[in-house]
């Protein structure tokens, strides 16, 4: 039986989505399953950590893991993945993943994989199915080694209802810290705003919406939908939106019920960080915007005449 | 301080790519500077002019990378290497990272820059893996960069919980964002200088890699197959009255894609 071992994906103290997605997919492959988790005051997160499928519980709790440093990070992975003999390590999508997993693989000796939307055991071998190209085509990938570390990218993976795990916890001894390269300080995202990662809706702004009002505006629609508000490359480079915003292959790849794209043209960087959303609309003035091609339903109209217009009804029909 | 930058010559990813019987049809495609490497290079010349530096690029595979690494000298890169060997056909990230292992062995380099991924893979490893090869410090997704002194560098990295500030003792090795710079535009004048300008070209044997220590390297991954991207399908697109078209819309979101 194979054994996953699955990084916890931790954010302010909160356990992710994608933890349980990735224990339900190796549950369904019929795995042997653990979690890693890392982080400062995050052992009281354990019966969660059960609750959503995890066999062994490999818990790196210290107030040196407060903040994000990947080789410590990495050395807790290595540790936990070594204890329970893992032959696939998964992170969720997240920039901790994305740092941390090819640091995992040279330690273990390991093949690495990122971004993987699927992965096949056949006897003794392992396949992924990952985009490339900025998500133009799909790859089939064999892994040479017996192990794999992977990153799963966001969405891939579903959740199943009703599964539920074992309690045993293993408790790891602290990492040394790294002290070549020191972090200093964690400018914080806005706290209390809705994940984009997590968010059921996402609604985005791209550079149809102008300036700050035209933002403003649209965030009032993302804040009637209790929805991820997210934003196109341009309007970050133009200093209207935070870099933790982006959506797209450079950004944050999300993967909701609902895309509102509005006053976006649509390049395909900022399609390759959506295209996994189950429904997507597009408000867009010009009718021949690139983003209509992805569109489940187009608005070919003014945005700022649309979205008050797109709330009010929206507004009428959740009352 | 000495620098090295990564530059990779990939498929121009606003084109067309098709795909049949499990590979890419290559008639049609054109290949560019990998967008993030422009940044890296950017970053190197930027350091250069600011700090004082010295540059050099290594690009490895691609062919013909003569056009790539003019257009890198054109922006203020002074030196470059191309390292081109068969045996580097099917090399995957752990393979690119030991080569590049060798030759920042050979340059006595403080500061290794690379883009935060290679658009043609989308893998965003090889930099990571570098400096774990190399035991160097290693800050990822790199949005910001100030000198601090001649051992040390601060950066910014976009972490999950926001803007990470890390201080990062030299030498080391970062991998950057598009959002660190915007990227020059060669002026007409480098380009003319970069014509003159020599590319160290090498093989495997040149550089003192044996295809023993290639094989011994990996490739931990091979692609088998390429497939067709699932891409969506355009839908309905509804032109005329605002007020009327928005409301018809909701309620197909709410009623037919039961998502509101």
């Amino acid at each position: 039986m194979a054994k996953v071992l699955v990084i916890a994906d931790i954010k302010e103290g909160v356990l992710k989505g994608s933890t349980a997605e990735l224990l339900s997919k190796a549950k369904a492959i019929g795995a042997e399953t653990a979690v890693v988790a890392i982080g400062s005051k995050i052992e009281p997160l354990t019966p969660e950590l059960v609750g959503v499928g995890s066999d062994t519980q490999y818990i790196a709790d210290d107030p040196g893991l407060e903040l994000f440093s990947a080789g410590p990070y990495a050395s807790c992975v290595v540790d936990a993945a070594k204890q329970f003999g893992a032959d696939l390590i998964w992170f969720g999508f997240s920039e901790s993943g994305k740092a941390a997993a090819p640091r995992v693989a040279v330690k273990l000796e390991a093949a690495c994989a990122t971004e993987i939307t699927d992965v096949e055991i056949h006897e003794e071998q392992i396949e992924v199915i990952r985009p490339a190209i900025t998500n133009k085509v799909m790859q089939r990938v064999k892994l040479n080694t017996p192990q794999l570390v992977a990153v799963v990218r966001a969405g891939a993976f579903e959740a199943t209802e009703g599964i539920t795990g074992t309690e045993n916890v293993v408790k790891l001894s602290p990492p040394a810290p790294d002290l070549k390269a020191v972090i200093k300080e964690l400018i914080s995202d806005a706290s209390g705003e809705i994940d984009l990662a997590e968010a059921d809706i996402v609604v985005s702004v791209g550079r149809g919406v102008k300036d700050q009002a035209g933002v403003d505006l649209v965030k009032e629609l993302a804040n009637d939908l209790k929805a991820g508000f997210g934003s196109s490359r341009a309007m970050v480079d133009g200093g209207f939106m935070a870099h933790n915003k982006q959506v797209g292959q450079t950004g944050k790849i999300v993967a909701p019920s609902l895309y509102m794209a509005i006053g976006i043209s649509g390049a395909i960087q900022h399609l390759a960080g959506m295209n996994g959303s189950k429904v997507v609309l597009a408000v867009n003035k010009d009718p021949e915007a690139p983003i209509f091609n992805v569109a489940d339903y187009g608005i070919v109209g003014d945005l700022f005449e649309v979205v008050p217009i797109l709330r009010d009804e929206i507004n009428k029909i959740r009352t | 301080m000495k620098i090295l930058t990564t530059v990779k010559k990939v498929v121009d990813v606003e084109l067309t790519i098709r795909v049949e019987n499990g590979a890419i049809i290559e008639d049609g495609l054109q290949y560019v500077t990998n967008a993030w490497d422009e940044n890296a290079v950017e970053t190197a010349v930027q350091l250069k002019e600011n700090n004082g530096a010295e540059t050099t690029l290594v690009s490895i595979g691609g062919g013909d990378n003569t056009d790539v690494i003019r257009r890198c000298y054109a922006m203020g890169i002074e030196n470059g290497i191309h390292i081109e060997d068969p045996a580097l056909d099917k090399a995957d990230s752990s393979v690119t990272a030991k080569v590049l292992q060798k030759v920042y062995e050979t340059g006595d380099y403080d500061l290794v820059i690379t883009g935060k991924q290679a658009q043609d893979t989308d893998s965003g490893q090889t930099g990571i893996i570098l400096a774990e090869y190399l035991g160097l410090p290693c800050v990822s997704n790199v949005i910001a960069l100030e000198v601090v002194d001649d051992q040390h560098i601060r950066v910014s990295r976009a972490g999950d919980g926001g803007t990470e500030i890390v201080e990062v003792a030299l030498p080391a090795v970062i991998t950057v964002d598009v959002s660190i710079n915007e990227p020059r535009l060669p002026a007409m004048r480098g380009v003319m200088m970069a014509k003159k300008k020599k590319i160290n070209v090498m093989d495997l044997a040149t550089l003192g890699i044996s295809s023993d220590d290639i094989s011994g390297a990996g490739p931990r991954s091979e692609i088998v197959e390429f497939m067709a991207s699932q891409t969506r399908q355009g839908g309905r697109k509804f032109e005329g009255d605002a007020a009327e078209i928005t409301a018809q819309v909701v309620n197909l979101l709410a009623n037919e894609a039961k998502v509101l």
